[in-house]
């Protein structure tokens, strides 16, 4: 044993510097955030609550019911129902994710041909019954409402959609047309005159007359 | 005359130092240990059986959930064997993007490891501190992918999107400070003669005894064998990367911490040489399978007895009609995966050989005879996750 040792045993300098680690970090800045007062800062992208892109255009989903994403989604838990209606076109009837079984791949919102999905940065979603955390096409689009609600700028575009050195050439027409999406419809133009003024996007959806005619004055209240 | 019994106890599967759900039931004479038996699959949800059932890109994030603490290096693991199966080549961005990812694992592990394994043997200083850093790796997946545990963000052909520069420059800033956190690890227990105590001398294994139980990662090279998939059999940047190999020589647990301590010092060097080379490019591979894979029909498989009852017809090229074994090191030890493909877009038999499975086996080996207190550090040497025990 060399003296070093002998004194290192002796005066238990190993667990003297230990201390001195700890007391050293009494005094420093805490890390803990205090979490439903803090809250710690979302990176863009984040794979949270579900929700369905309002098309500022028509204020309608993009969804074209192409099946993409039901087919891919690993934990099979979106369902999708296409209806006809009187005029024999087809209209998205249902489409429900059962989120609960979600296990937040995000696998839907890269399939998406025509970025009608997005994965939200809310992630606080929790309740006491199973039917809150169903998502039907109407909760989507209320889930994108409050989403869109809580961020700044005007436009919003999700990574996802068109991920970052993935080639472009590859994907399908619709996808590789889509631009951010404007999130701040009242802001531009008077909302009443939206559906008519605009030209519509060849690559979007025409909007379709029947059966989601009744979302509109629900969705200007909320936007406003 | 007293009559002398062998008292058997459970411990576990709620045992918060089995880590997770690990039951043994152990003999004991007095304090010491006569046998240890091991049983697991509380944890079992049937990942093989799910992963034959879905095409190769659905079942990718199945292997987030085997090892749910470096889950980023079971994706990898899952994307490289299927890549050689398709015959696929990732770009080389792809590869050192996903070489930083599979280091920046390791390091996540480790800390977890450190943490658990500490906390058991009493040290609960380093749990704190540990978890603070390895949130700062959390927040660099959520960075690159928007997820913190369940990343799925490798993808087979490459990965799902590029890195920004913002995540380089903490990625940067990580590889900086972090050295500094591993000395403050290193200051609370490397000497620290409670440490020292329960650790040298303890869970002896010889460098033989560990090859025939078929130990792999850190919990091999504890026992001075230098194997290394990275080394062995390179796959993603590896083979371009200068790293060396660190091995204990005593086959203790204390041998075994030193070994992924260091781990720690060459994952940060592996870091910093791929940030420094990245080169420029796609990150998806032109040939990379979409996510809606065609399934395909299954083909005889000739010889196979299955192969009689399968509808055969020749169909599609692209997925080769063939067996492939491939592994890949991720922090816990050799992770394989095993294909038998019937040439459709699903595995006619996946079978996933996990490092925490190997390493649960070796228990008896390394309790029998040891004190009960033993036990504890030697469940926390071999770093085993249960969930990719039980899969
Ligand atoms: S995130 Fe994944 S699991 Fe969830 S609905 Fe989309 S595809 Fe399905
Ligand atoms: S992938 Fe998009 S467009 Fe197709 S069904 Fe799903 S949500 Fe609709």
């Amino acid at each position: 044993m060399t003296v070093k040792q002998l004194i290192d045993k002796v005066f238990l300098t190993e667990i003297l510097k230990g201390m001195a680690l700890t007391f050293k970090m009494m005094l420093s800045k805490p890390v803990t955030i205090q979490y439903p007062d803090e809250k710690r800062k979302i990176y863009p992208g984040f794979r949270g609550k579900h929700a369905f892109v309002r098309d500022a255009k028509t204020g309608r989903q993009k969804c074209i019911m192409c099946m993409k994403c039901v087919n891919i989604c690993p934990s099979q838990c979106i369902s999708l129902k296409k209806g006809r209606d009187e005029n024999n076109k087809p209209f998205l009837e249902r489409y429900d994710i059962e989120a609960l079984r979600c296990i937040y791949c995000g696998y839907c919102v890269e399939v998406c041909p025509v970025c009608a999905l997005v994965l939200t940065e809310d992630f606080g979603y929790c309740s006491y019954t199973k039917d809150a955390i169903f998502f039907d096409k109407d909760k989507m689009l209320k889930n994108w409402d409050e989403f869109v609600a809580k961020l700044s700028g005007d436009v919003y575009w999700n990574k996802f959609w068109r991920p970052d050195g993935v080639d472009i050439a590859k994907m399908p027409k619709s996808k590789r047309e889509q631009a951010p999406v404007p999130i701040r419809p009242t802001a531009a133009v008077p909302s009443d005159t939206v559906p008519e003024k605009k030209p519509v996007n060849p690559a979007e959806k025409p909007p379709e007359p029947a059966a989601e005619v009744e979302e509109k004055p629900e969705e200007k209240k909320e936007v406003v | 005359m007293l009559k002398k019994k062998e008292l058997s106890i459970n411990m576990g599967p709620q045992h918060p130092a089995t880590h997770g759900v690990l039951r043994l039931v152990l003999e004991l004479d007095g304090e010491t240990v006569v046998k240890c038996t091991p049983h697991v699959g509380y944890l079992h949800r049937g990942t093989e059986k799910l992963g034959e059932n879905r095409t190769y890109p659905m079942a990718l994030p199945l292997t987030d959930r085997l090892d749910y603490v470096s889950s980023m290096s079971n994706n990898i693991g899952y994307c490289v064997a299927v890549e050689r199966l398709l015959g696929i080549e990732a770009p080389a961005r792809a590869k050192y993007i996903r070489t930083i990812m599979a280091e920046l694992t390791r390091i996540a592990n480790h800390i977890v490891w450190i943490a658990t394994h500490a906390l058991d043997i009493g040290a609960m200083t380093v749990f704190l501190y540990s978890m603070r850093d390895r949130e700062w790796i959390l927040d660099l997946y959520e960075m690159v992918c928007g997820a913190r545990l369940t990343v799925t963000y490798p993808r087979i052909g490459g990965v799902r999107c590029d890195i920004d520069q913002e995540f380089m420059d903490s990625c940067y800033k990580f590889i900086e400070d972090f050295p500094k956190r591993i000395e403050e690890y290193e200051t609370l227990i490397d000497q620290n003669r409670i440490w020292l105590q329960r650790t040298v001398g303890v869970g002896i294994i010889s460098a033989a005894d560990a090859i025939n139980w078929g130990l792999t990662g850190p919990t091999l090279r504890g026992s001075g064998v230098a194997y290394d998939v990275r080394k062995a059999a390179p796959y993603d940047a590896y083979d371009q990367i200068d790293f060396e190999v660190p091995v204990g020589k005593n086959c203790d647990v204390y041998d075994r911490y030193r070994c992924r301590m260091d781990e720690f010092r060459q994952s940060i060097s592996i870091i910093k040489q791929c940030l420094d080379k990245l080169p420029d490019g796609l990150v998806l591979a032109s040939e990379a399978p979409p996510y809606d894979m065609p399934i395909g029909k299954p083909r005889v498989m000739p010889g196979h007895p299955m192969g009689e009852i399968l509808p055969g017809e020749l169909v599609e090229e692209k997925v080769p009609f063939d067996e492939l074994y491939s592994a890949t090191e991720v922090p816990k030890g050799e992770l394989g995966f095993y294909f038998v493909n019937d040439g459709t877009a699903r595995p006619y038999r996946m079978r996933i050989r996990a490092p925490s499975f190997v390493h649960a086996s070796v228990l008896p080996k390394l309790c029998e005879g040891s004190l009960v207190a033993d036990v504890i550090a030697n469940i926390g040497t071999i770093d085993i996750v249960l969930g990719e025990c039980d899969r």
